[in-house]
This record gives C-alpha cells, structure tokens and sequence, in this order.
C-alpha cells in the first residue's frame, strides 16, 4: 500500500476514472453469467451449507449432527462398524489410488512410445486412443458387459471353451473391482496419454542434446531429465484423476451396482441412492456430500502448496 | 544402428497392439446389435453374427417404454446439448473478455467467486439445486437441463488465458474509433476464438450428451424430453432379455459424439497440448 497522501487524491480519483471508464460495460457484460452462477450454484451450495447443519424437519440447528449421521464415527470407535458411508469413503481411496497410479504408469509409457512414433501410424494412435473419452460411464458399462457378463460375455465364452468354469464379475473375488476398474481406466487412457505427451513434446530438445554429449545414455535421461521436467504434468494428471475418481458413479452403478456387499460402493453413488430413499433424512445426505467436498477441496490445496513451496526452493 | 530399429519395431508393435486394446471393446459391440436376443449370449459367442438381423433397430425404433421413445430423446438431447454449447459459450466468452481486459472495482473478488465454483463437486450441491429448481417452477422442463450447466469456471479461465494472450493494440484501434467493449468483444475478439470455441464447445457438447444424473432427478413426469443416459439406462434394466435392443440403442446414442470428434479431431487434439498447460 503507498503511503498517504492527501495531495494526489485528486489525482488518482482521475486516474481511477481513466482505469475504470468501461466499468459499466464489464459489470453488464458479466450480469448473465453472475446471475447464472449465483441461482445455479452459489445459492445451492450456500442452502447445502447450512442444512447441513439443521434438523430436516423442524430447520432446528442441529450442528454436527448430520454429520455424525452420516459418518457414523462414534459406532466406529465404540465396536468398529463402520457406515456405509464410511465403507464408500474407503473403497473410493482404495479406487482412486489404484486407477492414479496405473493411469499415471501407463500414459506416461505409451506417452514415450508415441513421442518416437513421428509417422501417420503416430498421428492415427492419438485420435484413435482418444475415441473412449467421448463415451460416458453409462455407456462404457453397457459395452464391457459384453464382455463380462456371467451368462455369455466374451470372456466366460473362451474360459468355458477353455473347459474352465465361467466367472462371476459382479461377485467373485476381485473381479467385481476389476469390472469397475478397467473400463475408468479405457474411459480416460487417451485423454491423459494426449496429455503427457504434449509435456514431454514441450521438455526442449538441448536439454537431451547437452545429456548426449556429456555420454548419458536413454535410461539417465529418462530419470535426469524427461521425470523431473514433467513434474507439473504429473500433478495437473493426478490431482484431475483425483477429483475424477473420489466422484466415481456411472461405472459401479452400472457394473456392479456398488455390491457385492457395498464392496463397489462409492460415496457419490451412496449419496445419490439415498437422495432418492424418502425414507433417508435428506439433511445427513448433504452433509455427507459436503464432507466428499471438503477432501476434494484439501486433496486440491495439499498438492497445489506442495508443488509451489518446492517451486520456490527452487529459486 | 541395430538397437534404435529394434527400439522402433517395439515402439510399432506397442502402438498397434494400444490402439486395438482400446477400440476393441467398441469393435467388439458393433455386430453385436444385429443379433438375435439367443444369438447375443450364445456359447460360444461369435464375432459376427451367424443370422444377420435388423429387428433390434427396428424395435428400438418404435420403440415405447412407459412413454420413453428412443429417437425422440436423442431429438431432445441433441436440442439441449446445440442451444447449451450455443449459450455457455456465448456467457462464458463475454465473462472471460471482460477479466481479461476490463478493469472494473471488485474484479478480484468476482474472479475468485468464478473460480472457486470449479471446486464444487455437482454430488454436494445437487438435493439443493433440485429445491431452486423447483422453486422457480422449472422441473420436467428444457430450462432444467439447459440452465443449471451453463456457467463453467473452467470455460472461463479456458477463454481468458487465451484472451491474455491476444495483442492489446488490436482494441486499442478499435476503441479510437470509437468502439465500446461489447463492440470489441464481437467484431475482435469473436472472430478470433474460432479454435478455442471448437475445444470448448465439444466438450461443452459431450458434458450435456453424456449428462446423467441431474436429468434422472429433475425430468421424471415429462418423459418427452427424457435424456439419453438417462431413456439407456431404464432400457438396461428392463430389455435384460432383449440385450440387443440395448446395444442398438448404444449405438445410435455414440454416433453423435463420434460423428463431431471425427470433424473436428484435428483441433481437439492438438487442444489438449493448449488445455493441458493450465
């Protein structure tokens, strides 16, 4: 803040009318999508907030309790029952961990295979890869079930060819994770393939020419230079898959409807059940929504000050 | 010499055998709707199928599930999906000029308010949106689906960084001919985000066509405007028998989609490198 100073107030009262003249302009030019954004998000989270906090019926506030509700963490302490909640909460860590890291693996390969692919077969991977981006989670689901489905998909059809007994996927073992798995990992495979490899096309080629010439072979420049100068990448991939996969729905609803034994379950497609049980008060519901925002929202502000602070040692 | 040739034989055969992993599930489902409801599930299932039929069109067709009509909710959908792209770009683009390049009081704290709304995931304000709907009497209707999605955050950030990135001497000629911001905006800087208008408006078009949940919960009494996830969804439950029907429905409802990325593939992709770079 510049010192106080009566004499230039005039001054910048003038300067202000200069900087400001098309303040009219902007503010009408904003008023739709401020209104937009106001009725159609702001005021519904704003009503979200504070039901969260009051009894559903009554408006009486409650505080905490429709958290706890919905949490479930004094059962949880007491015998070690966890909610479903709960339960949701756990399988969309465990889902999310798995697909991050797999997705993160296998882009940033198939990234360093196409970046040595500079012919048409090339150019043909990369609007081919990127076809299942533009199918929707319902839609995926309905496609794998050909391949999964217990009474004829394609899988159990060679394994009972084979001689060995058909599968369940919406209930044996592993499978029904693998059956929510595999087709979020096909659904998102090129987009962030597209994307680690526009990082890597934009690493500048005398970075590797100077590691040449100081005798570094493939595998040095691979962890000297191309991981580290894709550092930014490498977070913008996962805190998208991050925010992507703790709101995972379409897939496990479609698949395996959440079981066997909530064991698919999700907390957006718990919570998007329960909106639609009457008999749930809605107000838990929300709260529990809340609750999925505020780890996105941490997951969110934990990575970005992680990447700046080290930015900044950096310097 | 030898190595970097086995390096690009590898590099080939990885390729090849990526892109058939991917497209085979979509390859896989293709003939898959010209089979008879016995023939989709047979063992041992086949690629193509042994008597060819068109009955599963035909009945998705004329189709009327509990007054769900197949066609007439990919009509309805598209409808949404063209007006909505049409609308949040032209809110979105005028939002994103005027942080671009107007100087106004409380900029700092609009921004952020825009911003901030990226952060939110649709779950958490999704019972609450319903009650504004309701109250404003726009359940069962266009407006619903239409409305709620238009604003984006991210659009705007998307348009402004672009905008940023444009010379200021352009309106700065335009303004001494006396041209106001509106002006401006149109006859400048309109014209020039054809590219960016491709990106955004695509995926503006996907996120409406793709859409699920907010239209199963707020179209239940006016299945006229019934939305396509939403008509392929009751059509996975009920025509379990009649798997065929589903996929036929499947199919019609990604040509769309596909149909705009094959136009426009070049520019989607090479938008990734762009969009990426946040």
């Amino acid at each position: 803040m510049a010192e106080f100073n009566p004499m230039d107030r005039p001054d910048r009262r003038r300067r202000n009318r200069f900087r400001y003249r098309n303040a009219k302009y902007a503010y009408c030019m904003l008023l739709p999508a401020f209104l937009l954004l106001t009725v159609f998000v702001i005021v519904p989270l704003l009503m979200a907030v504070v039901r969260s906090f009051q009894e559903y019926r009554t408006g009486k506030f409650v505080w905490f309790y429709n958290y706890e509700y919905v949490l479930g963490l004094k059962a949880l302490f007491k015998s070690g029952a966890a909610s479903d909640f709960l339960i949701s909460f756990g399988n969309a860590l465990l889902f999310t961990a798995v697909i991050t890291v797999s997705m993160v693996v296998l882009t940033f390969l198939f990234a360093l295979v196409l970046k040595n692919m500079n012919n048409r077969l090339g150019s043909v991977a990369k609007t081919l890869i990127y076809v299942p981006f533009f199918i929707s989670g319902i839609i995926a689901s309905i496609i794998f079930s050909l391949l999964t489905n217990f009474g004829g998909g394609l899988i159990n059809s060679i394994l009972i060819s084979l001689g060995a007994d058909p599968v369940a996927f919406e209930t044996q073992g592993i499978l029904p994770y693998i059956a929510v798995i595999v087709p979020t990992i096909w659904l998102g495979f090129g987009y962030n393939t597209l994307v680690m490899y526009a990082g890597i096309l934009n690493i500048p080629k005398e970075y590797y020419e100077a590691a040449s010439i100081d005798g570094a072979n493939g595998w040095r420049k691979m962890i000297h230079i191309t991981i580290p100068n894709m550092k930014n990448y490498f977070v913008l991939i996962v805190i998208n898959l991050v925010t992507a996969n703790m709101q995972m729905m379409e897939v496990p609803y479609m698949m395996t409807g959440g079981g066997p034994l909530k064991k698919t379950l999700t907390p957006v497609l718990y919570l998007f059940n329960c909106f639609r049980d009457a008999n749930r008060p809605e107000n838990s519901t929300i709260a529990g929504a809340i609750v999925v925002m505020l780890f996105i929202a941490a997951v969110n502000a934990f990575v970005f000050k992680a990447v700046r602070s080290e930015k900044s040692q950096d310097l | 010499m030898k190595k970097i040739t086995a390096n690009k034989v590898l590099c080939y055969i990885v390729t090849v055998l990526v892109i058939a992993i991917i497209l085979f599930p979509i390859i896989w489902m293709l003939p898959a709707a010209f089979k008879s409801k016995r023939e989709i599930w047979q063992i041992p299932n086949t690629f193509f199928p042994k008597h060819f039929t068109t009955e599963n069109f035909e009945k998705i067709f004329s189709l009327n599930h509990n007054g769900y009509n197949f066609l007439r909710s990919l009509g309805a959908t598209f409808l949404v999906a063209t007006v909505s792209v049409v609308g949040s770009l032209a809110v979105n683009m005028t939002a994103a000029y005027v942080f671009a390049r107007l100087e106004f009081r409380g900029k700092k704290f609009l921004w952020v308010y825009f911003l901030a709304t990226m952060f939110i995931p649709s779950i958490t304000i999704l019972l609450t949106s319903i009650r504004v709907v309701s109250a404003l009497g726009m359940t069962d209707s266009l407006a619903v689906l239409i409305l709620p999605g238009l604003v984006s955050g991210y659009n705007i950030f998307f348009f402004r960084q672009f905008y940023l990135g444009m010379p200021a001497s352009l309106e700065e000629a335009a303004a001494i001919d006396g041209c106001k911001p509106f002006g401006v905006f149109l006859r400048i800087f309109l014209p020039m985000s054809v590219t960016p208008m491709i990106i955004i408006g695509v995926s503006t078009f996907m996120g409406y066509w793709n859409s699920f949940m907010w239209p199963t919960l707020t179209i239940i009494n006016n299945s006229s405007i019934a939305q396509v996830m939403q008509v392929i969804r009751v059509l996975k439950t009920s025509y379990s028998g009649e798997y065929g029907i589903v996929i036929a429905a499947t199919l019609l409802a990604i040509a769309p989609p596909l149909l705009i990325f094959a136009i426009f593939q070049k520019k989607i992709v090479a938008g990734i490198a762009i969009s990426g770079l946040k």
